[in-house]
């Protein structure tokens, strides 16, 4: 099969303050089923494997003669592409926002000892797409979330469960 | 800045120990064993448990603090109020004792009043929320009985002669009537059943219900029983509330209440279990064995309680010791390890929030385990056992060499503390996390 290659390079953005997190990961988002995802940074984007493993990509990686590392980061060929394995649901009538359907992406923190849980939704809030609802699960209200989203231009509302468990729904401001 | 002037106290409390090491060694009712017993308990335990409820009620409970300022005005009178009252104690002057003690009382009722507005706020009550309350009662009467204790030792006729204000002449008959009413005890019986609103009205009380909460989320675990936990805090309630009024005045029934608490205990270390022999993380760390051993130091706690209580035992020099002995291992066995051990948790998370929760999701922050040293804690853990060990046979040994060098021990105790809390706010000036813009190889890799 022949594979299109979709290429960021993030050195500008990194070289320049600028957070490159949001341009991958709406890039890896927006991949078809016969596109890869071609990286090229300054480093060795070592948090990104962790980060884009999770959607269901591998990658292979070298750095160049000029010091700078290409990473190639294909979809596991079991894995549906990222847009699929969204869900497509209402958006979250007490956020506000408009009629129409958004991206979800869903966060199982729970199980983990704190201060895990606020490590893990983070880590994805700094991935999620642009347009895209978080929706976090815990065993606790996470107390200590609410003013690092808020600081980072997020919303969140949390709502207890049935089974004593709680979700959070965590979207941009 | 609780949580620092509490360790700088323990510190000095240990260390006033290893250097009047008669004060373990002898009698209690002196003047010495007050003041190094209020050091402990207000400058240590007090403290301590203060700061860290400010900060753990809000997040157990699911609400917000209702004041911060309140706090820090309450974090002044309690500095100058025990360091006021310690040395007091120490010269024995009764009249500026009582004037330290309400600079010190101030700061709890503006505790009491922020934790309980705070409590009102909780959305969701439960057995935490029940016993925390039930705490900040009992920690109100403590202080009530302690400051109409030293009304009673206090001598008004030379402020009377002074023709003071009007006001002042009403305050002072009032504090004359307190005196009066107390005096009708007697002080040994009075001052027992104060210590013991204090140390197991608040401090037990506290153990007990907030580990209903933070041990089931360090073990990964949950209660296992909700009718369990209701018996302990109440079995605990009527227990101490009995025990004061018949260690007060002297009564036989002192052992059937002394049994009602006994009975609490178990059932809290009854659920205890339960809810550990559920847990899905099976490592328990340093921290968590540091808990477990302090609980598991109620029951020798216990089996002196029910014996000390015994209404025939008579008063002599070793029944003395086993006194001190009773209050040395509440005190510094099992209130002090528990305490340490719940810093240990609650301490590294302080720091790393304050420190890398900025940091998450745009650079790699160290874990909690990498901001102390898991040796140090078992150096402390294991000097601390000793220490407690070799002071308790030299306390019923009558023993001031055995003291000095159990106390030696726990100093070396504090010593690992100190240094771990060290390197945890070392964090502040050095931060360990790794931003993304540097690279983390120079060689290729092939995934």
């Amino acid at each position: 099969m022949n594979n299109k290659t979709v290429t960021v390079d993030v050195r500008d953005d990194i070289r320049g303050g600028r957070e490159p997190f949001s341009r991958i990961m709406n890039a890896a988002a927006a991949l078809q089923a016969n596109e890869r995802l071609l990286l090229i940074a300054p480093f060795e984007p070592v948090p990104m494997f962790r980060v884009l493993e999770k959607q269901g990509f591998v990658h292979t990686g070298k750095a160049t003669a000029s010091g700078d590392w290409e990473i190639l980061f294909t979809r596991r060929p079991e894995t549906q592409p990222m847009k699929a394995a969204l869900a497509e649901v209402p958006k979250n009538p007490r956020h506000g926002a408009a009629s129409g359907p958004a991206q979800v992406v869903e966060v199982d923190a729970r199980g983990l000892e704190p201060p895990q849980p606020l490590v893990k939704i983070l880590e994805s809030v700094a991935a999620l797409p642009a347009g895209a609802e978080l929706r976090a699960c815990t065993d606790r209200r996470p107390m200590h979330l609410y003013a690092q989203l808020k600081e980072r231009g997020f919303a969140a509302v949390t709502e207890e469960q049935p089974d004593g468990t709680f979700l959070t729904h965590i979207r941009r401001h | 800045m609780f949580t620092m002037t509490g360790l700088l106290a323990l510190g000095a409390g240990v260390a006033w120990l290893v250097l009047q090491p008669d004060i373990l060694a002898t009698y209690h009712y002196n003047q010495y064993v007050i003041a190094v017993t209020h050091l402990f308990v207000l400058g240590w335990i007090c403290t301590v448990v203060m700061g860290a409820m400010y900060q753990l009620v809000p997040v157990a409970l699911e609400t917000r603090l209702y004041s911060e300022r309140l706090a820090r005005w309450q974090f002044a009178f309690h500095v100058v109020g025990f360091v006021g009252m310690v040395w007091m104690f120490r010269v024995w002057n009764m009249t500026q004792l009582a004037h330290f003690g309400s600079v010190f009382a101030f700061g709890v009722v503006l505790f009491v009043y922020n934790m309980a507005r705070t409590l009102r706020r909780v959305p969701k009550w439960n057995i935490t929320a029940t016993a925390v309350t039930a705490a900040l009662v009992w920690l109100s009467l403590a202080i009530t009985a302690g400051l109409s204790i030293a009304a009673a030792k206090c001598d008004y006729e030379s402020a009377m002669e002074q023709s003071p204000p009007a006001f002042v002449v009403v305050m002072l008959h009032g504090l004359q009537s307190v005196g009066g009413f107390v005096a009708h005890f007697d002080p040994m019986s009075a001052m027992h059943a104060h210590a013991h609103l204090g140390g197991v009205g608040c401090f037990t009380m506290l153990i007990v219900g907030v580990s209903y909460k933070l041990i089931p989320m360090f073990t990964l675990s949950e209660l296992q029983s909700r009718r369990r936990t209701a018996w302990s805090v109440a079995l605990l309630n009527i227990g101490l509330a009995g025990s004061f009024v018949t260690i007060l005045r002297r009564s036989p029934l002192k052992p059937a209440f002394a049994l009602v608490v006994v009975a609490a205990l178990a059932v809290y270390g009854w659920e205890l279990r339960a809810i550990l022999r559920a847990r899905k993380r099976r490592v328990l760390d340093w921290g968590i064995k540091y808990f477990l051993t302090a609980i598991m130091l109620l029951w020798p706690l216990s089996v002196l309680a029910v014996v000390l209580s015994w209404p025939g035992l008579p008063l002599n020099k070793f029944t003395g010791q086993l006194e001190n002995l009773y209050g040395f291992l509440g005190l510094i066995g099992v209130i002090t390890f528990a305490i340490i051990g719940m810093s240990y948790k609650i301490i590294p998370f302080l720091v790393w929030f304050g420190r890398y929760s900025r940091q998450i999701g745009r650079a790699r922050v160290p874990s909690l385990a990498d901001l102390y040293s898991a040796r140090l804690q078992a150096l402390g853990y294991w000097t601390w056992l000793a220490g407690l060990a070799a002071t308790s046979g030299a306390i019923v040994l009558s023993s001031a060499t055995g003291v000095r060098i159990g106390c030696g021990f726990l100093a070396l105790g504090v010593a690992a503390l100190a240094l771990n809390v060290g390197r945890m706010l070392a964090h502040f000036f050095k931060p360990a996390f790794q931003p993304f813009t540097l690279p983390t190889s120079t060689t290729p890799k092939t995934a």
